[in-house]
């Protein structure tokens, strides 16, 4: 049945019908279903006169109104050769430097010298300002603390292999809770001279902090992990000295109460201190010695890698790989990025479910930073761009007629709704794995892969693997229930031919990806969503083609992350 | 070497540098197309006309700069109304000071036309509207003119940095609230 027979499209609904905002599944139930009601084509109608309406606005108030350019427009060229020069000077820097160097040229080169160190120190003062702030912020968070009365509250204690909960009251732990880890644990705090009593504390933060000669502040503001749509100020100092390289303090923006900590330890030993809300205690036992929910190290990286060093390629897999276990990599917005040194996984309008189900999964990785953003979202998970704009068809006769066959062939309209449905939801689940493939060799070409390590090498070609052989399944069931109809509309498919054999199975996927597209644009100008060039006539042979090619370009790239995977 | 001898060695490094002929004709076509719709936009954000004239410029050099660096971009034209909203943003916090830019559109609507009965029809029809647009929300408003411009959900949201769907919610009410005024 379709999804409006017993109700109507919202109004949102129709405007991004009428922008061409719909995906083709969704465009063409909106369709059928203003075939059939008046209300909504009524309704349509208004929203489109309300949009004639801001068209006008804009031609006769904003372009009258508005006062014109004060001054003519500069000459664009004019100003291209300046920003060439400017460029150029900083391109050329090394050069100038080797004039300067010249001993004749002292007296400029001091002048050049002097220039560079006011440059510095402009650098350093404005370097000073994360440390100020954090220390602002701890010295707050410690009044607060000191003036609220102390409230018993548990703690998660995360290392590399264990997980434990904690009593604190009123600033000590209960030793009652302290389970076989804890020995290890408080001895690692020992060394960094971390307050063991107190672990996730503005005071203890602030005590060890004090305490360093030389250190390093960042101060930024992420999501809170339990509750998105607020903000907290996350701490960030860098030790040069002392057991403990690197500790980060999470304070909540709205009452600066530690809510999370992690500490990185310079025999990559890592501790991560959450606070666990109350109503969350009831399923957490004490002492419980558990798996971390991920991959407990990097199999790729070097051995003598340390937490401190920048995210290599190989974390970036890691985390890759650990969102494509839960199928985060299959159209959710979640964007992966190497920057400053970290792996930022970051997304916007995801939903909070979802947001946890990830921090939860990366939370415990080294190197990785999660940002997600935007309370102003809606709560459904912003599909993936298809790409084709949904339009009412160019040729709706052509089209149409291709339609009205099909329809008589397979029974009737309510049959056809069925086979279209179910097809378009086949193509759709394609397209991800498409995406996703060509996601991952665009982010992992064959120069990276060959710098990555065997086991690294080994988790890229599965996930490979694995997208190429969901595609293929998905891909075989269309053309399945395409075929014999497409032949019957005397459809016949040319022979196919996939890329060169010398090709990488990255190339490969570039390859699929196109094919995949072809396919499904063809798909929606054949289901009636999509205006497309191809005659009439043309269309069952060109999807069948299209079927048959992306099958082959599939077959290639498996054969080539085969051939990877045997070498 | 001497000072200016110094300084003819540095003019001839500068001279090597390549020009980018077929990119400066690409950049200036998009210049000459677009730079009256974005210093439109870049006023309706609240900038005086010297500061989004400037704006405008500065845009279309970054896009320049950036195109020339090799980075590859998609939608000129979105980038554009991307950075000029971002860029437009920092020179407003920048210049908070001033006296904030209010084009004062409706006290300076006039009656045009050549029948009188239907162009003062059509300027209550357009004050009704102009106040139905200071109405929406700031958000609103900022979906609305963009969309007007031609950018898709996930290019105003991508300017924004909102996602597609609420952008879609924002321009759902914005076109619901435009449309009651209408019916006024």
């Amino acid at each position: 049945m379709s999804k409006y027979e017993t109700g109507h499209p919202g109004e949102g609904c129709l405007l991004q019908y009428n922008d061409g905002e719909l995906r083709s599944r969704e465009a063409r139930r909106v369709e059928r279903h203003l075939e059939a009601c008046w209300q909504c084509r009524a309704a349509l109608d208004e929203l489109r006169k309300t949009v004639a309406d801001c068209v006008h606005y804009r031609q006769t108030v904003l372009d009258r109104y508005l006062p014109p350019p004060p001054r003519p427009w500069a000459d664009l060229y004019e100003e291209f050769a300046r920003v060439d020069a400017a460029e150029a000077e900083v391109g050329w820097a090394k050069r100038l430097a080797r004039i300067f160097a010249a001993p004749r040229n002292w007296r400029w080169a001091a002048a050049t010298l002097a220039t560079a160190a006011i440059l510095c120190a402009v650098y350093l003062e404005f370097r000073k300002a994360p440390s100020v702030h954090a220390a602002e912020l701890l010295k707050k968070a410690v009044a607060i603390a000191d003036a609220q009365p102390k409230a018993a509250r548990h703690i998660r204690i995360r290392t590399r292999t264990h997980q434990i909960a904690r009593l604190i009251d009123g600033g000590n732990l209960q030793s009652a809770h302290q389970g076989a880890d804890a020995p290890a644990i408080e001895a690692l705090f020992a060394a960094a001279h971390y307050d063991w009593n107190d672990p996730l504390s503005a005071r203890s933060f602030q005590a060890w902090r004090d305490g360093l000669p030389n250190k390093r502040d960042e101060v930024t503001t992420v999501a809170d992990p339990e509750r998105p749509s607020e903000s907290c100020y996350k701490i960030q100092t860098v030790a040069e000295s002392g057991e403990l390289a690197d500790a980060s303090l999470t304070l909540r923006a709205t009452d600066l109460h530690p809510i999370g900590s992690r500490l990185e330890f310079r025999d990559r030993e890592w501790v991560e201190l959450t606070e666990i809300p109350e109503p969350s205690m009831s399923g957490i036992p004490f002492n419980e010695h558990l798996e971390v929910p991920v991959r407990p190290a990097d199999p790729s990286l070097p051995a003598a890698a340390t937490p401190r060093e920048p995210a290599s390629i190989s974390d970036e897999l890691q985390v890759m790989n650990a969102l494509h276990q839960i199928g985060a990599d299959l159209g959710d917005p979640v964007d992966v990025t190497r920057s400053g040194g970290r792996v930022l996984v970051s997304g916007v309008g995801i939903p909070p479910r979802r947001q946890k189900q990830i921090h939860e999964l990366l939370a415990a990785m080294p190197r990785v930073e999660l940002q997600f953003a935007d309370p102003r979202a809606v709560a459904a998970p912003a599909e993936p761009d298809a790409g084709a704009h949904i339009v009412p068809p160019a040729n709706p006769t052509a089209v149409g007629s291709v339609q009205a066959r099909l329809e008589r062939q397979v029974g009737g309209r309510a049959e056809m709704e069925r086979i279209g449905t179910q097809i378009l939801d086949w193509n759709e689940s394609a397209m991800a794995r498409a995406y996703a493939l060509r996601s991952l060799a665009e982010r992992f070409p064959a120069g990276a892969e060959a710098s990555l390590q065997p086991s690294g090498r080994d988790t890229l070609n599965e996930m490979a693997r694995e997208h190429a052989a969901a595609m293929l399944r998905h891909v075989e069931a269309i053309d399945g229930a395409m075929s014999p109809m497409l032949s019957a509309l005397g459809g016949s498919a040319a022979p196919a031919h996939a890329g060169t054999r010398d090709d990488t199975w990255q190339t490969s996927a570039e390859n699929v990806y196109r094919a995949a597209r072809r396919v499904e644009v063809l798909l929606s100008v054949v289901w009636g969503a999509t205006p497309g060039d191809t005659a009439s006539a043309d269309l069952p042979s060109a999807l069948l083609t299209a079927l048959q090619q992306l099958k082959a370009e599939l077959e290639d790239c498996q054969r080539l992350l085969s051939r990877n995977a045997g070498g | 070497m001497s000072g200016p001898s110094i300084g003819n060695a540095v003019v001839g490094i500068l001279r090597q540098e390549r020009a980018h002929p077929a990119l400066q004709d690409q950049v200036a076509k998009l210049f000459e197309e677009s730079r009256q719709d974005v210093y439109r936009y870049l006023l309706t954000l609240g900038l005086p006309p010297p500061r989004a004239q400037e704006a405008v410029q500065e845009v279309f050099l970054r896009l320049y700069s950036t195109l020339k660096s090799g980075e590859s971009i998609e939608n000129p034209r979105g980038w554009v109304f991307r950075v000029a909203h971002n860029h437009g943003l920092k020179v407003r916090a920048r210049y908070a000071s001033e006296e904030p830019f209010d084009p004062a559109i409706e006290s300076r609507l006039v009656a045009t036309g050549q029948d009188p009965e239907e162009s003062l029809l059509e300027r209550e029809r357009m004050t009704r509207f102009q106040r139905a647009i200071e109405g929406l929300s700031e958000q609103q408003k900022r979906c609305v003119f963009l969309r007007l411009e031609g950018l898709r959900y996930p290019e105003i949201g991508s300017t924004l940095g909102i996602s597609a769907s609420a952008v879609g919610e924002f321009l759902r009410r914005a076109v619901s609230h435009l449309r009651k005024a209408g019916h006024e």
